[in-house]
């Protein structure tokens, strides 16, 4: 799969409000199918659905255990959704923009 | 993707000296100034400048249906005013307990710590600032920015299909 098709499925799965919140609840850890649909109004079919669109773009693995068959996120695919340097720089950027501002208006004060 | 995705470099040119932009850096009302922007307060900052000397900041995001803040801190591992500071930084508590990347849901062998170096120069009157924000190469970013990345990502999907 390349990386384009990659990224398209993620925002795809991505896409819809119970699916966020079972990606942003893997972030705390692994857990079940159980697990996952107690928060929700919704039968185990139905967050297993989603479970599988969130399966199929890569965001989560499951376990083998045939049972439980626990779901973790898997990182690597959310790193192409939500890279590293790209939530920084924008952050840094618009800090050191404020910086900047008040730099000036100091130099403003000490021109007076 | 780039091979950068484990840090972040960022260079600057203000126009004050550079003790002055130092201080923004060290000086914790100059520091709670400027670090907060696009809606996030700096309410708590404190810093020890010196080699081995602690910092802890905290910042604060508002919105209407939530209120949410996020602790760092970190030790100073080089101070050499008015031209050199390097830091590291880790999410805390609000006691100042290192809270480890893992417990916030990062994956193994994430790195508890990132680390900022900042080189200030002197030139024509002005100040050329170079920030390094290191991560870790296998990039997943701060608990915060995981946040972050997460509100940024549901708005840019809005409310979804």
């Amino acid at each position: 799969m390349d990386n384009d098709t990659q990224l398209d499925l993620a925002f795809a799965a991505l896409a819809n409000p119970t699916r966020r919140a079972i990606v942003a609840r893997l972030a705390k850890g692994a857990a079940t199918v159980n697990a996952l649909a107690a928060p929700f109004e919704m039968s185990l079919p139905g967050i297993s659905k989603h479970l599988r669109v969130l399966e199929t773009a890569g965001l989560i693995t499951r376990g083998r255990d045939a049972q439980f068959r626990p779901c973790q996120l898997n990182v690597a695919a959310l790193q192409a959704v939500t890279h590293w340097s790209d939530q920084y720089r924008p952050i840094w950027d618009a800090r050191f923009d404020a910086m900047d501002r008040i730099l000036a208006e100091m130099e403003d004060k000490n021109d007076r | 993707m780039t091979d950068n995705a484990g840090w972040v470099r960022i260079e600057r040119r203000f126009k004050a000296p550079v003790t002055r932009v130092w201080a923004m850096w060290t000086d914790p009302d100059l520091f709670r100034t400027w670090y907060g922007p696009r809606g996030m307060t700096v309410p708590v900052a404190e810093m020890d400048v010196v080699v081995g000397g602690t910092r802890k900041v905290c910042m604060e995001m508002a919105s209407p249906d939530r209120r949410m803040t996020m602790w760092f801190t970190g030790v100073y591992k080089e101070v050499k005013a008015p031209t050199r500071l390097v830091y590291t930084e880790s999410m805390c508590d609000a006691q100042g307990v290192i809270i480890p990347a893992k417990a916030m849901g990062m994956p193994e062998g994430h790195p508890d710590v990132t680390e900022v170096i900042v080189d200030l120069a002197e030139v024509d009157g002005g100040t050329v600032m170079t920030m390094i924000h290191v991560g870790v190469r296998e990039g997943t970013g701060g608990a915060g920015g995981w946040t972050m990345a997460f509100d940024k990502l549901a708005e840019a999907l809005g409310a979804g299909a």
